[in-house]
Protein backbone atom coordinates (compact mmCIF):
# COMPACT_ATOMS: atom_id res chain seq x y z
CA UNK A 1 0.00 0.00 0.00
CA UNK A 2 2.80 2.57 1.13
CA UNK A 3 4.62 1.05 -2.19
CA UNK A 4 1.50 2.27 -4.32
CA UNK A 5 1.55 5.47 -2.65
CA UNK A 6 5.31 6.40 -3.70
CA UNK A 7 4.45 5.29 -6.95
CA UNK A 8 1.70 7.38 -7.03
CA UNK A 9 3.79 9.95 -5.90
CA UNK A 10 6.46 9.81 -8.68
CA UNK A 11 4.03 8.84 -11.18
CA UNK A 12 2.38 12.99 -10.34
CA UNK A 13 6.15 14.58 -10.68
CA UNK A 14 6.88 12.78 -13.73
CA UNK A 15 3.43 14.24 -15.17
CA UNK A 16 4.50 17.80 -13.46
CA UNK A 17 7.48 17.57 -15.09
CA UNK A 18 6.72 16.85 -18.33
CA UNK A 19 4.35 18.93 -18.82
CA UNK A 20 6.24 22.35 -17.46
CA UNK A 21 8.84 20.63 -20.34
CA UNK A 22 5.58 21.25 -23.11
CA UNK A 23 4.74 24.57 -21.73
CA UNK A 24 8.24 25.71 -21.74
CA UNK A 25 8.73 24.67 -25.66
CA UNK A 26 4.87 25.86 -26.24
CA UNK A 27 6.60 29.54 -24.97
CA UNK A 28 9.77 29.19 -27.28
CA UNK A 29 7.22 28.74 -30.34
CA UNK A 30 5.29 31.58 -29.22
CA UNK A 31 8.30 33.85 -29.24
CA UNK A 32 9.66 32.47 -32.45
CA UNK A 33 6.33 33.69 -34.16
CA UNK A 34 6.35 36.82 -32.53
CA UNK A 35 9.38 37.47 -33.92
CA UNK A 36 8.26 36.47 -37.59
CA UNK A 37 5.39 38.53 -37.04
CA UNK A 38 7.61 41.57 -35.84
CA UNK A 39 9.56 40.85 -39.44
CA UNK A 40 6.95 40.91 -41.19
CA UNK A 41 5.27 43.92 -40.27
CA UNK A 42 8.29 45.86 -41.21
CA UNK A 43 7.10 45.25 -44.79
CA UNK A 44 10.58 45.30 -46.21
CA UNK A 45 12.88 43.28 -44.16
CA UNK A 46 12.32 40.37 -46.61
CA UNK A 47 13.69 41.98 -49.85
CA UNK A 48 17.24 41.43 -50.76
CA UNK A 49 19.57 42.85 -53.60
CA UNK A 50 20.42 39.63 -55.30
CA UNK A 51 22.67 41.37 -57.74
CA UNK A 52 23.42 44.03 -60.19
CA UNK A 53 23.98 43.92 -63.75
CA UNK A 54 25.36 46.63 -65.84
CA UNK A 55 24.79 46.84 -69.28
CA UNK A 56 23.96 48.63 -72.93
CA UNK A 57 20.78 47.16 -73.27
CA UNK A 58 17.79 45.36 -71.34
CA UNK A 59 15.57 43.24 -73.03
CA UNK A 60 11.38 43.44 -72.02
CA UNK A 61 12.22 41.31 -69.11
CA UNK A 62 14.18 44.34 -67.64
CA UNK A 63 17.17 42.13 -67.31
CA UNK A 64 20.78 43.39 -69.02
CA UNK A 65 21.02 41.51 -72.84
CA UNK A 66 24.36 42.96 -73.07
CA UNK A 67 26.86 43.00 -70.40
CA UNK A 68 29.47 45.59 -70.07
CA UNK A 69 31.99 47.46 -67.70
CA UNK A 70 32.98 49.84 -70.61
CA UNK A 71 31.11 51.73 -72.47
CA UNK A 72 31.40 54.76 -75.05
CA UNK A 73 30.06 58.52 -74.13
CA UNK A 74 27.30 58.38 -76.35
CA UNK A 75 25.70 55.30 -75.12
CA UNK A 76 22.87 54.52 -72.36
CA UNK A 77 24.22 53.14 -69.77
CA UNK A 78 21.65 50.43 -67.89
CA UNK A 79 22.16 49.29 -63.94
CA UNK A 80 19.77 46.58 -63.63
CA UNK A 81 18.83 45.51 -60.27
CA UNK A 82 17.67 41.94 -59.57
CA UNK A 83 15.53 41.91 -56.02
CA UNK A 84 14.74 38.56 -54.28
CA UNK A 85 11.33 38.54 -51.85
CA UNK A 86 8.11 40.42 -51.03
CA UNK A 87 7.70 43.61 -49.57
CA UNK A 88 4.15 45.84 -49.98
CA UNK A 89 6.95 48.61 -50.38
CA UNK A 90 10.55 48.85 -51.03
CA UNK A 91 12.65 52.00 -52.18
CA UNK A 92 15.47 51.23 -55.00
CA UNK A 93 17.98 54.14 -55.51
CA UNK A 94 20.65 54.38 -57.30
CA UNK A 95 23.64 57.13 -57.24
CA UNK A 96 26.07 57.48 -60.25
CA UNK A 97 29.22 59.38 -59.53
CA UNK A 98 32.20 60.66 -61.57
CA UNK A 99 35.54 59.69 -60.59
CA UNK A 100 35.87 63.06 -58.60
CA UNK A 101 32.96 62.63 -56.28
CA UNK A 102 30.27 64.34 -58.29
CA UNK A 103 26.91 63.24 -58.64
CA UNK A 104 26.14 62.61 -62.18
CA UNK A 105 22.17 61.26 -61.22
CA UNK A 106 20.19 59.89 -58.49
CA UNK A 107 17.12 57.99 -59.47
CA UNK A 108 14.76 56.02 -56.88
CA UNK A 109 11.86 53.90 -57.26
CA UNK A 110 9.74 52.55 -55.03
CA UNK A 111 8.45 49.02 -55.69
CA UNK A 112 5.68 46.44 -54.79
CA UNK A 113 7.91 42.84 -55.47
CA UNK A 114 6.01 39.93 -55.05
CA UNK A 115 9.25 37.13 -55.67
CA UNK A 116 11.85 37.84 -57.87
CA UNK A 117 11.71 41.51 -59.92
CA UNK A 118 14.46 43.27 -62.31
CA UNK A 119 14.27 47.07 -62.07
CA UNK A 120 16.55 48.75 -64.58
CA UNK A 121 17.86 52.36 -63.98
CA UNK A 122 19.60 53.92 -66.55
CA UNK A 123 21.80 57.02 -67.70
CA UNK A 124 22.48 59.19 -70.60
CA UNK A 125 24.07 62.50 -71.64
CA UNK A 126 22.93 63.78 -75.18
CA UNK A 127 26.15 65.54 -75.77
CA UNK A 128 28.21 62.81 -74.47
CA UNK A 129 29.36 61.42 -71.03
CA UNK A 130 32.56 62.52 -70.32
CA UNK A 131 35.50 59.74 -70.52
CA UNK A 132 36.45 58.81 -67.12
CA UNK A 133 35.59 56.40 -64.17
CA UNK A 134 32.25 55.85 -62.64
CA UNK A 135 30.41 54.56 -59.95
CA UNK A 136 27.15 53.19 -59.27
CA UNK A 137 25.90 52.68 -55.81
CA UNK A 138 22.66 50.90 -54.85
CA UNK A 139 20.25 51.34 -52.27
CA UNK A 140 17.93 49.18 -50.56
CA UNK A 141 15.28 51.24 -48.81
CA UNK A 142 18.37 54.10 -47.49
CA UNK A 143 20.60 51.30 -46.66
CA UNK A 144 23.61 50.59 -49.17
CA UNK A 145 23.03 47.58 -50.89
CA UNK A 146 25.76 46.99 -53.87
CA UNK A 147 27.96 49.04 -55.72
CA UNK A 148 29.49 48.74 -59.05
CA UNK A 149 31.91 50.26 -61.40
CA UNK A 150 32.20 51.21 -64.81
CA UNK A 151 34.68 53.23 -67.24
CA UNK A 152 33.34 55.38 -70.39
CA UNK A 153 36.19 55.04 -72.52
CA UNK A 154 36.35 57.66 -76.42
CA UNK A 155 35.11 55.21 -78.83
CA UNK B 1 38.15 73.83 -81.95
CA UNK B 2 37.23 71.90 -78.48
CA UNK B 3 37.89 68.36 -78.34
CA UNK B 4 34.67 66.26 -77.59
CA UNK B 5 34.73 64.67 -74.74
CA UNK B 6 37.51 65.92 -73.00
CA UNK B 7 38.51 64.13 -69.32
CA UNK B 8 37.73 66.83 -66.51
CA UNK B 9 42.14 66.74 -65.88
CA UNK B 10 42.92 67.26 -69.16
CA UNK B 11 40.85 70.66 -69.54
CA UNK B 12 40.97 71.23 -65.50
CA UNK B 13 36.68 71.99 -65.93
CA UNK B 14 34.40 70.27 -63.90
CA UNK B 15 32.85 68.18 -65.72
CA UNK B 16 28.73 69.36 -66.46
CA UNK B 17 26.05 66.48 -66.06
CA UNK B 18 23.27 68.91 -65.90
CA UNK B 19 21.50 67.32 -69.25
CA UNK B 20 21.99 64.06 -67.77
CA UNK B 21 18.97 61.58 -68.28
CA UNK B 22 17.78 59.10 -66.82
CA UNK B 23 14.73 56.72 -66.18
CA UNK B 24 13.79 53.82 -64.56
CA UNK B 25 11.17 50.78 -64.95
CA UNK B 26 10.66 47.13 -63.04
CA UNK B 27 8.75 43.97 -63.16
CA UNK B 28 7.55 44.58 -59.83
CA UNK B 29 4.76 46.55 -59.86
CA UNK B 30 4.39 49.95 -57.96
CA UNK B 31 2.86 50.41 -54.50
CA UNK B 32 -0.71 52.19 -54.49
CA UNK B 33 -0.42 55.47 -53.71
CA UNK B 34 2.89 55.40 -54.31
CA UNK B 35 5.51 57.46 -56.30
CA UNK B 36 8.62 57.94 -57.88
CA UNK B 37 10.67 60.83 -56.73
CA UNK B 38 13.78 62.60 -58.61
CA UNK B 39 16.44 64.96 -57.14
CA UNK B 40 16.49 68.53 -58.91
CA UNK B 41 19.71 69.21 -60.53
CA UNK B 42 21.25 72.08 -61.40
CA UNK B 43 19.90 73.52 -65.03
CA UNK B 44 16.90 71.44 -64.35
CA UNK B 45 13.34 72.68 -64.92
CA UNK B 46 9.85 70.92 -64.97
CA UNK B 47 10.04 70.49 -68.38
CA UNK B 48 13.22 68.55 -68.86
CA UNK B 49 12.12 66.80 -66.27
CA UNK B 50 9.18 65.91 -67.67
CA UNK B 51 10.49 65.05 -70.89
CA UNK B 52 12.90 62.59 -69.47
CA UNK B 53 10.79 60.96 -67.15
CA UNK B 54 7.42 60.84 -69.48
CA UNK B 55 8.97 61.00 -73.01
CA UNK B 56 7.34 64.70 -73.05
CA UNK B 57 7.87 67.63 -72.34
CA UNK B 58 4.47 68.87 -72.15
CA UNK B 59 3.87 66.73 -69.14
CA UNK B 60 5.54 69.16 -66.62
CA UNK B 61 2.18 70.76 -65.08
CA UNK B 62 1.63 67.10 -63.73
CA UNK B 63 4.72 67.40 -61.77
CA UNK B 64 3.83 70.72 -60.61
CA UNK B 65 0.51 69.89 -59.49
CA UNK B 66 2.05 67.16 -57.75
CA UNK B 67 4.30 69.31 -55.50
CA UNK B 68 2.69 72.20 -55.38
CA UNK B 69 3.55 72.19 -51.31
CA UNK B 70 7.01 72.89 -52.58
CA UNK B 71 6.76 74.82 -55.82
CA UNK B 72 5.20 77.87 -55.78
CA UNK B 73 6.47 79.01 -59.11
CA UNK B 74 6.78 76.38 -61.96
CA UNK B 75 9.89 78.25 -63.33
CA UNK B 76 11.91 78.62 -60.21
CA UNK B 77 12.92 74.68 -58.68
CA UNK B 78 16.60 74.38 -56.81
CA UNK B 79 19.22 71.51 -57.15
CA UNK B 80 18.00 69.15 -54.19
CA UNK B 81 14.92 69.28 -54.02
CA UNK B 82 13.25 66.23 -53.81
CA UNK B 83 10.21 65.97 -56.25
CA UNK B 84 7.13 63.58 -56.37
CA UNK B 85 6.99 62.22 -59.68
CA UNK B 86 3.35 60.38 -60.43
Amino acid sequence: MKLNHVTAVLSLCFVLAFASTACQKSQTQTSENNTGTATEQQGTANVQVERVDLGKHVGNDNQVTEHAETFTPNETIYATVVTQGSATTAELKTRWTFQDGQVVDEVSRTIAPSGGAATEFHVSKPDGLPVGKYRVEVFLNGSPAATKEFEVKRA
Amino acid sequence: MAEPNRTPESSGEKPDFSNVRSGSSSTAPSPAQTENTYVVKKGDTLSKIAKDHYGDAKHWPKIFEANRDQIQDPDLIHPGQKLRLP
